[in-house]
């Protein structure tokens, strides 16, 4: 066998030895008291060292939701005297089936990470700077209404704005509090101002799917046969259930595999063919395999002739561009002879998947990418059905109303700038922060309300992230760690994490839909409050000060409540929803209680609240296949179909002309790829030991990869006389950075990759602060025309050796 | 009294390392990169871009094999490593004098230094946490995203292993040395 690595030579070889840390920085202050070796907390819910062995004692064992990335992956939380020892899976969630991945394994390092915010904390000296002092909830919360010698307080902030609640803007990263948070800042306080994280993320690929297939879908990857995965890396990136099906039936067992990405990545290694696509020409790729698809008459006449509008219009479109695959051979680097192959396989499989992939937006035209994608899974006619995209079932849960006040005097938002479809409720980032920074917004922005987000390492153009931030008059954060956003914020609020707080239950649909509940596993530590908590203490703190001031501005309140008695207009308050602690009158749990017995009875609460997972007749259906796997619903249970003649693919979307979107998928000139000469496309991506900037401070994924790297072409290396963790010096038209390289055969020579998430700046942060690069220094903000989402891979760059 | 074993569907195998930590925070591992029971060997591929070979790209998930013969038992001064009852190799943390002589005489670099315990530590299955509970699994076989990990009683011929090993084909790493590793690679 040649595959046999032993230790030694793994390690030699591994590019995550042979590189010392970040310097270790003086930890004397109000963050970190802690260092990173051993825990030598005197608190005594803080474990002595950093792994703990479990014990043969008795434990509880708590269902959680993973909280580390966005799949929220069901366990069970070992409990030991109050100490979390070890986090396993829990058997019973279809979605994660069974398993933890790294960073899920490695949570209880974020719980027990010293440098956890513990205190809230008020700003004393510069933003940026660190200084911060320690103070109680009720202080924090009132430096939050009415501001210090250092910053303003909203109370004044809108009162000098005249109650326009549009002056605040607010953002949260993925989660399941993060609906409340939403609720709080927009449905309660008033602001239309969110910009959400989906704008540097997987906008495009939902809208594109949403708009032509009417779902984003799951992909049925246990009973697919043939599987195209494009742009996603699902060896490194994982989605739950995606990861776990793909991987068991890849190599010549079931499922082929043909992966395209500009690198060679551990999905490539899972594949029967990688081809090494240019970056940002998969829609031509797409294109000339549906040209080949309708020349050859290769689709699914019935399935077309009922579910697909626009075909006819479609069919010409592509024939007549000449799509062919001579045509994209030369834009994408793959060969006519391959992509005429690739369409026939597609098309020949019983149940063939186009992947929809995820992430972030690559390339300008991403959303017509998608479009065309979703266009050619429907030629297949592998949709709704066993082994294709599936729409599946969600377990519906009640709606909670929200009783949200209507303020007058607030402004709609403004950043539609170069954007075809604003999104009203979720914005852009990079226009929205862009056109404050430049004076373009209709009214000022003085407040931004953040939490578990730093747009400081996700959005592109840190540069100009950090002039907004400072724009401000008031920043405020909550989170768990001092990230390089929380140094920009006037106001920390630290909050429990996952393990530490019972969540909103959830629903997840798809094939084998169930509801999940994470439960605190122990009670917050340090003085860390749950979100819900927090959300209900700002609000009563808030509430009635800005009652007020919309009584002194708001002239619709003033003819509604005039003469009324002080009786009448507290009724007023609290009927037309200005009392904004309402919603969280009721704790999470009881909360949770009420919904699941309202809907689905009383049992169904006592086995979710046992199990951390409900489905209806789960007891029933649950079954161990094997000591590893288990069935979660029968086979003729699965939800595979769903959609009967509802079912639509839409080719041609004719009111995106007015709006000057191509109605149908097409190529244009200014997207071919092209990287000057001496200069080289920077390509960003994830990978399965972190999640972005969030686990770059946990001691044990540090253990498997230290830091991130520049991957450079080895022959370009050699060229250069660069050599593994030489330093390299990284500028592009916005910013530079010094990364270490890593010489490689499995990048193109015009191409560099690095890992995203590191080179974090908080200096509170003491394994990720000066680790490694920012990626989001150097890729310039570009968006796409139709979302206004990021470009993330649109970026040329110079490297030299310093 | 079993003879345990563990058969691994390596193909399966991505890389993610999910099982090295829950080894980890099972075990009570000490931090370090080179401090570990378990790991992923992997190559990277030959040739030049784009036209790489990739059948030489693999990932192959490792850790102390177990051996029937095992030279590192045999090479132990103070009898410090041990076959337990049910055929692990374990190490008696008080005997053990950090000679090293294990370390070199194992074939598959499956030794490490914990220098909490001041011990030559490895891989136990387990031994004194989850299956002194009573589970049936070890926590690198029940974290694994696509179920690489088979563990169970070679001697019971109802047990999955040995359901495995009757139906599939296999392999042990370094064969030839005749350590009788119980860690076996299906194909």
């Amino acid at each position: 066998m040649s595959v046999e690595v032993s230790r030694r030579k793994f390690l030699q070889g591994s590019v995550a030895l042979s590189v010392a840390g970040a310097s270790a920085i003086s930890a004397t202050n109000l963050f970190s008291s802690e260092n990173a070796s051993e825990h030598k907390s005197t608190n005594s819910r803080i474990p002595s060292t950093i792994t703990t062995k479990t014990s043969t004692a008795k434990a509880e064992h708590v269902p959680f939701l993973c909280g580390i990335c966005v799949n929220k992956c069901a366990g069970l939380a070992r409990v030991e005297d109050g100490i979390i020892t070890k986090l396993d899976p829990n058997p019973y969630f279809p979605k994660n089936r069974n398993m933890l991945c790294p960073r899920g394994n490695a949570g209880i390092q974020t719980l027990y990470d010293p440098d956890r915010l513990k205190y809230p904390m008020v700003r004393i000296g510069e933003r940026g700077d660190g200084k911060y002092k320690r103070v109680s909830w009720d202080e924090a919360y009132e430096a939050i209404l009415n501001g210090t010698d250092k910053f303003k307080g909203i109370k004044q902030i809108l009162d000098e704005e005249k109650d326009n609640r549009a002056t605040i803007g607010y953002c949260n990263g993925e989660g399941l509090s993060k609906e409340g948070f939403e609720v709080l800042v927009g449905e309660k306080i008033g602001s239309p101002n969110y910009v959400d994280e989906i704008s540097i993320c997987l906008e495009t690929t939902l809208g594109g799917y949403v708009n032509t297939i009417g779902t984003y879908g799951e992909a049925d990857l246990t009973n697919s046969d043939y599987l195209i995965i494009a742009g996603a890396n699902r060896a490194e990136a994982i989605i739950t259930p995606d990861t776990m099906d793909m991987f068991k039936r890849s190599k010549g067992r079931g499922l082929k595999t043909i992966v395209l990405d500009p690198r060679f990545t551990n999905t490539a290694v899972k594949a029967d063919r990688w081809y090494a696509i240019n970056p940002g020409t998969d829609l031509a790729f797409v294109l000339a395999l549906t040209y080949v698809t309708i020349k050859e008459e290769l689709y699914d006449k019935a399935f077309v002739a009922k579910h697909v509008e626009g075909f006819d219009e479609y069919k010409k479109h592509i024939l007549s561009h000449n799509y062919t695959p001579e045509w994209a051979a030369k834009l994408t680097n793959i060969s006519a002879k391959e992509i005429t192959k690739t369409a026939r396989e597609f098309m020949a499989a019983r149940s063939p998947i186009y992947y929809q992939g995820r992430r972030s937006v690559f390339s300008k035209n991403d959303f017509q990418l998608r479009r065309a994608m979703a266009i050619f899974q429907g030629l297949s006619g592998n949709l709704d059905k066993k082994g294709g995209i599936v729409y599946g079932q969600k377990l519906q849960l009640p709606k909670e109303d929200v009783n949200a006040p209507i303020y007058g005097q607030a402004q709609a938002r403004f950043d539609k700038d170069g954007i075809a479809i604003p999104s009203l409720k979720t914005g852009s980032w990079i226009v929205f922060r862009n056109m404050v920074l430049e004076g373009k917004n209709p009214y000022p922005l003085r407040a931004m309300f953040m939490r578990k987000h730093n747009p400081m390492s996700g959005v592109p153009n840190t540069k100009k992230t950090e002039a907004f931030l400072k724009k401000m008059d008031l920043n405020i954060m909550i989170d768990i760690l001092p990230s390089d956003t929380a140094m920009y914020c006037d106001v920390i609020l630290p909050e429990a994490s996952y393990l530490e707080r019972t969540s909103p239950v959830a629903s997840y649909g798809g094939m084998e839909p169930a509801i999940v509940q994470r439960k605190a596993a122990i009670k917050p530590l340090y003085e860390t409050k749950t979100p819900e908590v927090i959300y209900k203490e700002l609000a009563e703190k808030l509430s009635k000060p800005l009652w007020e001031n919309t009584l002194k501005y708001d002239e619709d309140v003033q003819d509604d409540t005039e003469g009324m008695s002080a009786k009448e207009l507290e009724e007023y308050y609290k009927e037309n929803g200005f009392d904004l602690a309402e919603p969280w009158e009721k704790p999470v749990h009881e909360q949770n209680e009420e919904r699941i017995t309202k809907a689905y009875g009383k049992k169904a609460w006592e086995i979710l609240d046992e199990k951390g997972v409900f489905y209806p007749h789960m007891e029933e259906y649950h079954t161990q296949l094997n000591p590893n796997e288990f069935e979660y619903y029968p086979e003729n249970k699965k939800h595979y179909s769903t959609q009967g003649d509802k079912l639509k693919v839409k080719c041609n979307l004719t009111n995106l002309t007015k709006k000057g979107v191509d109605a149908m998928p097409a190529w244009h000139d200014d997207m071919e790829f092209s990287v000057p000469a001496g200069k080289f496309r920077l390509v960003t991506g994830r990978h399965a030991q972190f999640t972005q900037s969030g686990t770059t401070n946990n001691a044990m994924l540090r253990d498997l990869i230290p830091t991130n790297y520049i991957w450079i072409n080895n022959q370009v290396c050699e060229k250069m006389g660069i050599k593994f963790s030489d330093k390299v010096e990284v500028k592009s038209p916005i910013g530079k950075v010094t990364i270490m390289a890593y010489p490689t055969n499995k990048i193109a020579p015009n191409q560099i990759f690095m890992l995203h998430g590191f080179g974090g700046s908080s200096e509170k942060m003491e394994l990720a602060y000066g680790n490694g690069a920012n990626d989001a220094l150097l890729i310039e903000d570009k968006i796409e025309p139709v979302y206004g989402a990021a470009v993330m891979h649109d970026t040329n760059v110079e490297i030299r050796k310093v | 009294m079993a003879r345990y074993g563990m058969a691994l569907d390596y193909k399966n195998c991505i890389n993610c390392k999910a099982c090295e930590v829950a080894c980890k925070e099972e075990n009570g591992v000490e931090l370090g990169a080179e401090k570990h029971r378990i790991w992923v060997g992997g190559n990277n591929p030959e040739g030049a871009w784009p036209l790489l070979d990739m059948a030489s790209a693999s990932f192959l998930p490792s850790q102390c094999q177990q051996c029937e013969d095992a030279p590192c038992e045999e090479v132990c001064p103070t009898h410090a490593t041990y076959y337990d009852e049910n055929g692990v190799v374990r190490v008696d943390a008080d005997k053990c004098i950090l000679c090293s002589y294990c370390m070199n005489a194992c074939p598959y670099d499956a030794r490490y230094v914990d220098e909490r315990t001041m011990t030559i530590d490895k891989c136990t299955f387990c031994s004194d946490t989850r299956l002194a509970r009573g589970e049936m699994t070890t926590a690198c076989q029940a974290t694994c995203p696509t179920k690489v990990r088979t563990f169970g009683d070679l001697d019971d011929p109802e047990s999955e292993i040995s359901e495995l090993l009757r139906t599939r084909d296999h392999f042990s790493l370094k064969a030839h040395l005749g350590t009788k590793p119980k860690l076996f690679y299906l194909t």
